[in-house]
């Protein structure tokens, strides 16, 4: 199970609707993996409220300040993937 | 970086309907003129005020519609952000290379005299005297930051048909719409910080919520400051009764984060403080704005009985910030360009989410990064953003090639 990726664009994409107040229009469908966002419209508090769904969904820890400096899905899905993966490493 | 975003907006679609999910509706068009208006804005507390108020009056036959037809001009709105929004070195990269933000820049700093030199030497300094986060740094500054840009606009020939300010880029919007002089703004403002800085220790915080969702836990001094968005509010109140508040607000399964700020802005615990401001707001001289301003106390055009009124000028710091509602107005009259004109992009990842943006053929562009990341990255983002706005020449027409070419 090494290399697992517990959580991919679409999903985070799925999630910033869901969690962070779901908003019509809001075009998170096209190639948004390197878009700030903040440009998408999500500031560090939505961030926030999604790492929060994250958190309690999937039963990791993720680190803070790790999180405050991804600025875009592709920094935030590598923050979230490593530390399932270190997780899992652990429970093996 | 730049703050731009270039998704196509569909041209055709563009009467939001305005319907947010706790039943708020914008409502009214934005007057383009002026009317008189004996209405005092503090007849009744902005928590009283229904959001469904509608004068008649509000709509004016001359409207001006926006000319968004193929090659017609955008209509430019301003988004000025206040407190929270400052970080250590903001916009600082313009400061010295971009010459009508220097000069801005320096006017401001020269107002303030001595102490202006002080806070021009905290403004970009790796361990500032005082914390940029503290009143006597972050108003100053962001006053300073916001004001520059909307004159670096200015120098460019782009003019605001509308100005939107949250909480203190309110009285940015005064000063760029006439109706405070600079120099009787910053002396007011002076004056302002060292009467806040004398107020109880407090804070902000950012609950991501609607104000119903959080109500059980207010208090006489805990009270929403700001409402931003239908799902995101700033409360506000003195130290430790807000920390806990936040810590009841967490366990409830709210997400929560501190704002920058250790004063209660919009509040009560600063109340006295603005009160006492109230006759140096009388002795200076307060005119209709000459570009409207949609108040971010009222939700509404600020009328010209409300700019020449000192008691709703010397207040605002400690009344609540409707700018979700402010934004709903201001667009339900879109299509806009909206320019965020202060350092990050807080106000306008607020309005990227708006149905006015997202559905309404309105568009946002920033002047800076989200984050400050060096004098270069400040000059490259003001440059995209400029380009963004494409400006032309004032009175020539647009010459959309030459500008797409990036010449």
């Amino acid at each position: 199970m090494s290399g697992h990726t517990l959580i991919d664009l679409p999903e985070l994409t799925r999630l910033l609707r869901e969690c962070a107040g779901e908003e019509e229009g809001v075009d998170l469908d096209g190639d948004v993996l390197d878009t700030a966002f903040m440009e998408l419209g999500y500031d560090s508090l939505a961030l926030l409220q999604v790492i929060g769904c994250i958190q309690r969904d999937h039963g990791i820890e993720l680190d803070e300040d790790a999180v405050a400096e991804a600025e875009t899905p592709r920094a935030l899905l590598d923050v979230i993937n490593s530390a399932a993966r270190d997780a899992e490493k652990l429970a093996a | 970086m730049s703050a731009v975003d270039t998704r196509p907006r569909p041209p055709d679609d563009r009467r939001p309907d305005g319907q947010r999910p706790d039943g708020q509706r914008p409502d009214g068009q934005l007057p383009h003129g002026h009317r008189p208006d004996d209405r005092r804005p503090h007849d009744r507390r902005p928590h009283d005020r229904r959001p469904h108020d509608r004068r008649p009056d509000d709509r004016r036959p001359d409207d001006r519609r926006p000319d968004d037809g193929a090659g017609g001009p955008e209509r430019i709105a301003l988004l000025l952000p206040g407190q929270g929004a400052q970080r250590p070195a903001m916009a600082h990269g313009l400061y010295g290379t971009e010459p009508a933000f220097t000069e801005a820049v320096d006017e401001v700093f020269a107002l303030l005299g001595a102490e202006g030199a002080r806070i021009r030497a905290d403004w970009a300094a790796d361990t500032p005297a005082v914390p940029l986060d503290h009143v006597s740094r972050a108003q100053p500054l962001l006053f300073a930051v916001d004001y520059a840009l909307g004159r670096t606009l200015y120098a460019r020939g782009l003019r605001p048909a509308a100005l939107l300010g949250h909480s203190a880029g309110e009285t940015v919007a005064a000063v760029l719409a006439g109706v405070l002089d600079l120099g009787d703004a910053v002396r007011l403002l002076a004056e302002r910080v060292r009467l806040l800085a004398q107020a109880p220790p407090g804070g902000m915080l950012a609950v991501a919520a609607s104000p119903r969702q959080v109500a059980h836990r207010l208090t006489d001094q805990v009270v929403v400051g700001a409402v931003n968005s239908p799902t995101q509010l700033l409360l506000a109140g003195p130290e430790p009764e807000l920390g806990a508040v936040a810590d009841a607000l967490r366990a409830d399964g709210l997400t929560c984060a501190r704002a920058r700020a250790t004063t209660g802005f919009h509040s009560p615990s600063v109340r006295a403080a603005c009160a006492a401001q109230i006759p140096s707001f009388r002795a200076v001289t307060l005119r209709p704005p000459r570009i409207p301003i949609v108040s971010g106390y009222t939700a509404r055009p600020l009328t010209d009985a409300e700019a020449t009124d000192p008691v709703f000028w010397a207040l605002q710091p400690a009344e609540p910030v409707l700018f979700a509602a402010a934004l709903d107005r201001l667009l339900a009259d879109g299509p806009y360009h909206l320019v965020e004109a202060g350092p990050g992009q807080s106000l306008s990842a607020l309005a990227r989410r708006h149905p006015g943006v997202t559905r309404g053929g309105s568009r946002v562009t920033a002047l800076l990064a989200a984050r400050p990341r060096g004098p270069e990255d400040d000059r490259a983002a003001l440059r995209a953003a400029l380009e963004r706005l494409a400006p032309p020449a004032a009175g020539s027409t647009r010459d959309r090639s030459r500008l797409e070419a990036g010449a």
